[in-house]
């Protein structure tokens, strides 16, 4: 049954356009008989109404006819026996007052009209002789023939309008008397029988009689619609012979309504039937869609079944609770060596390399638990043949019909082994680069050309600087950081301005090491740019803190050269000056004693050369005594009282002092020790202290202040005076100059102030002067 | 021929003995002044100068010297040069130094006239008179 149903639902929906038009017929078909229905119903009920009501009219007017009837006998009642109507105008007056139908009543004895009334404006009618009336005669026989009452008309009145004359033979003793008769106006009889109250849109009302003589329908009321054979019902009045009809006005607005039911019907089986087939062509449209998705489906299943045949990654579907390999492309078999079906008999732990299978595993795990999506990772497989091939693989779970618990696992395999070897390789040759770069003898590394931040530095740096390369490349600014604090600043400008200038740069500063020690640094810098624009810095920094010593002993030792080499110049001066000054007057006098003209002169010349010859010798002695201290290489420093020194050395020129009245201040605390030769620090002291007072103002109080110091490395000995000091701006080589005397004094020798420089060098000291004439001079020894 | 004055400007007191008796000897000059550094020199030849007095026609001069030495005079002359441009002195060094250099220096100062290295032979002075 319901397949039969089924079958039919399928020949429509197969059949849309038969099915459609089916669909029409039917519908159309339905509507029509609707309407036809309708019609017909209405047709009826319409008919039933005017058929009561023209009953009713009917019945109405036979009222009035009845209501005329009474009239006329009561009047006939009045006829005496003589045939002559009693009290006729009175009884009429009365008669016409009850009913108002009735226009006038006339008594008509043998034809003739002899009584009327009311009289006033039916005088025309008086005296007719109705018998011979050709227009009444024949009615008003019949009336007699029949002996009942007739009703004439209507027609026009003589005395105006139209009117129904109703005549009631009046036998006198079964003798015909003559005729008791009422005017009816037909305006009141239709008025009476109610026609007026119709309502004029729906209906008309008519009144024909067959005319006598013609014998053709002669109709009284205007003609508002034409009769048709079915617009109308009608009675018939025996009374007067009419014909009453009731019209229908629009008797054709049913036949309208039908046809406009018609019309919508047929237009509402249209829709229907055009609804119906749009209905019915969707599962067509569908059933392509479907058709052409599945086409589509196919297309893309043999594209990917292709795509998984034919990959160049290997792709296998795999059983995510044993491992299984349940479909499995070609070309995982071929990375393999194996046969599909020889695949498909293992599983995946059977060919992974036990050492990368942990890690395999604990991926699966987190991807069952739901911890991760998806892994890749690089492994190794065995081949049938036993080799090992690297492979990168992605693993990812594919739901089975939208259920998330059950899944298998596509594993997508790469061969990477020709990446990996290469990987080995490049690995390796990092690996000699990297070793290549440790045995440098320097630090190679690495920096950003604008921040100096370093990107890479060898491992060197931790023997050479002490820190660990992870250390330094830890801060951004390790490097900036360490470098020492004087050098600090022209470092960074220089290394700016020449990468700025994309100048390969080689300079030399110092950086504190681990231990805190300075560490001289050569630095030969590359710049490297990409369009002409410094991009990275590449250098070797290398220790030359043992060429800076050997260097510094170096200017240590040319120093010492130049300054032996001073004393040595000055050591020729003396002699040039000295020796050669006394050896040039013995050689004179020797000649002038040859050539003397007599022994007084000769002991003079002699006494001369005595003379010279003492110079001479103290001038040997002055010299031996330089030289000794020049020589001197184990001179013994001891560890001295300062302030008992110069106690001493006050003491020993406390006569010229008092001489002098020369005020000695000594700002030196008492405890203060240095290490000093003994017999050089008396001798420096005497020297000085015996200048200040020898070159004293002789008009001031004079003064000589010692003060005793620290300055950077040294321990200072400062000895000031307001002397007459010395115009250093000439004398500024001379000053401690052998034989280089600044006055007149006989007691000047230029002797002592050269000694003192030489004891104060022998020691590894210096002594500087600042002096202005007139003012003072001040001595600074600086001790080591 | 006339003889001339020559002054000695050396602190060297023994020379100006010797030179003294050097200059008796030669015979050429009928005046000798001896100053002991250039700053008394110097003073005595402005003052000189100043006064319209007898100029020295050779001036021997030596050059260590305390106060101001030989070449400070010199600077000192020529400082004055206007002074002493035209009073045709002859400026002789006179020293025991046989240091290249102060050869060289004396060379090169125009208002030198030579380099006498002591001892000072009476030839020498001869030639220079």
């Amino acid at each position: 049954m319901i397949n039969n149903i089924h079958k039919l639902v399928n020949w429509f929906f197969n059949k849309p356009k038969t099915s459609t038009i089916i669909v029409f017929v039917g519908f159309s078909l339905l509507f029509i008989y609707i309407a036809f229905q309708k019609y017909k119903i209405d047709s009826e009920h319409k008919r039933v109404e005017m058929r009561n009501t023209l009953n009713i009219i009917t019945r109405n007017i036979d009222q009035t006819l009845k209501n005329c009837y009474t009239t006329t006998l009561t009047l006939a009642l009045t006829i005496d026996n003589e045939g002559i109507p009693q009290d006729f105008n009175n009884i009429s007056k009365k008669l016409l007052e009850s009913n108002n139908s009735i226009n006038a009543v006339q008594m008509v004895p043998n034809g003739i009209i002899k009584y009327i009334y009311p009289l006033e404006g039916n005088e025309a009618a008086m005296d007719l002789n109705i018998l011979e009336s050709k227009l009444f005669q024949k009615e008003a026989y019949q009336s007699i023939q029949n002996q009942k009452m007739y009703f004439a008309g209507p027609f026009n009145l003589t005395q105006g309008g139209q009117g129904i004359v109703g005549r009631l033979p009046v036998y006198l003793k079964n003798k015909f008397w003559g005729f008791s008769a009422v005017i009816i106006r037909t305006e009141r009889l239709l008025n009476a029988s109610g026609v007026n109250s119709l309502d004029k849109k729906k209906f008309s009302f008519q009144l024909s009689k067959i005319n006598q003589i013609t014998k053709k329908e002669d109709y009284f009321l205007p003609k508002e619609t034409e009769l048709t054979n079915t617009n109308y019902v009608s009675s018939y009045i025996p009374d007067g012979d009419w014909k009453l009809y009731l019209i229908d006005k629009n008797s054709n607005v049913l036949f309208k309504n039908f046809l406009f039911n018609m019309t919508l019907g047929l237009v509402l089986a249209l829709t229907f039937a055009v609804f119906t087939f749009l209905l019915l062509k969707k599962p067509e449209q569908l059933q392509l869609l479907i058709h052409e998705q599945a086409n589509k489906l196919i297309a893309s299943e043999i594209k990917f079944k292709t795509i998984f045949e034919q990959a160049a990654l290997g792709i296998a579907n795999i059983d995510s609770s044993t491992g299984n390999f349940i479909e499995i492309n070609q070309k995982f078999c071929e990375l393999l060596g194996y046969s599909e079906s020889e695949m498909k008999e293992k599983n995946f732990q059977d060919i992974t390399h036990p050492d990368d299978l942990e890690k395999d595993l604990e991926n699966v795990k987190n991807i069952k638990d739901g911890k991760i999506e998806q892994y890749s990772l690089e492994k190794r497989y065995f081949t049938k043949d036993g080799r090992i091939i690297w492979v990168n693989l992605t693993v990812k779970p594919m739901f089975k019909n939208n259920n998330f618990d059950e899944f298998s696992f596509i594993s997508i395999v790469e061969d990477i082994t020709e990446r990996k070897k290469n990987e080995q390789l490049l690995l390796n040759s990092n690996h000699k680069i990297e070793s290549l770069i440790n045995t440098i003898d320097g630090i190679v590394w690495e920096c950003d050309a604008k921040t100096f931040e370093f990107t890479f530095i060898s491992k060197k740096v931790e023997n050479i600087l002490g820190y660990t390369a992870e250390e330094w490349l830890s801060n951004k600014t390790f490097w900036k950081d360490h470098i020492y604090q004087d050098d600090k600043e022209s470092v960074i400008n220089f290394c700016s301005e020449k990468t700025e200038t994309n100048s390969d740069h080689d300079f030399e500063y110092r950086m504190i090491a681990k231990d805190g020690s300075i560490v001289w640094l050569r630095d030969i810098v590359n710049v490297v740019s990409e369009n002409n624009k410094a991009t990275s810095l590449r250098g070797v920094m290398i220790n030359i803190t043992k060429n800076k010593e050997i260097q510094r002993d170096l200017d240590t030792s040319f120093n010492l050269v130049l300054e032996q080499n001073k004393r040595l110049l000055n050591f020729s001066y003396i002699v040039s000056h000295n020796l050669r000054s006394h050896t040039s007057n013995i050689s004179s006098l020797i000649d002038l004693i040859e050539n003397a003209k007599d022994n007084d002169e000769k002991e003079e010349l002699i006494g001369l050369l005595k003379s010279v010859s003492n110079s001479l010798n103290d001038t040997m002695t002055n010299l031996n005594e330089v030289v000794n201290i020049q020589t001197n290489i184990t001179l013994s420093i001891e560890k001295i009282n300062l302030h008992n020194y110069i106690s001493n050395t006050l003491k020993v020129l406390s006569k010229q002092i008092n001489e002098n009245k020369i005020t000695v201040n000594i700002n030196i605390s008492k405890d203060i020790e240095i290490n000093y030769n003994p017999a050089y620090m008396e001798s420096i002291l005497y020297n000085i202290i015996s200048n200040a007072i020898r070159y004293s103002h002789k008009e001031r109080n004079s003064y000589v202040t010692l003060n005793f110091y620290q300055e950077n490395e040294f321990k200072v000995l400062e000895i000031s005076d307001n002397g007459i000091g010395i115009d250093l701006e000439k004398n500024k080589n001379k000053i401690f100059g052998m034989y280089k005397t600044f006055s007149n004094d006989k007691d000047s020798k230029g002797i002592g102030l050269f000694i003192t420089k030489n004891q104060v060098d022998a020691i590894g000291g210096n002594i500087t002067v600042e002096s202005e004439p007139n003012i003072g001079t001040t001595f600074k020894i600086y001790i080591v | 021929m006339k003889k001339k004055s020559i002054w000695i400007v050396d602190d060297d007191a023994i020379f100006k003995i010797i030179i003294k008796k050097l200059i008796q000897k030669s015979e050429k000059f009928d005046n000798v002044e001896t100053f002991s550094n250039g700053e008394e020199a110097l003073l005595s030849l402005n003052n000189i100068i100043d006064k319209n007095e007898r100029l020295p026609d050779v001036i021997l001069l030596d050059i260590e010297m305390p106060i101001m030495d030989g070449w400070t005079f010199m600077a000192e002359i020529d400082v004055n040069k206007q002074k002493f441009e035209n009073q045709n002195i002859s400026i002789y060094i006179s020293s025991s130094s046989i240091a290249q250099e102060d050869q060289i220096k004396a060379d090169k100062n125009p208002y030198i006239k030579g380099f006498l290295t002591k001892p000072i032979a009476l030839d020498n002075l001869i030639k220079i008179s």
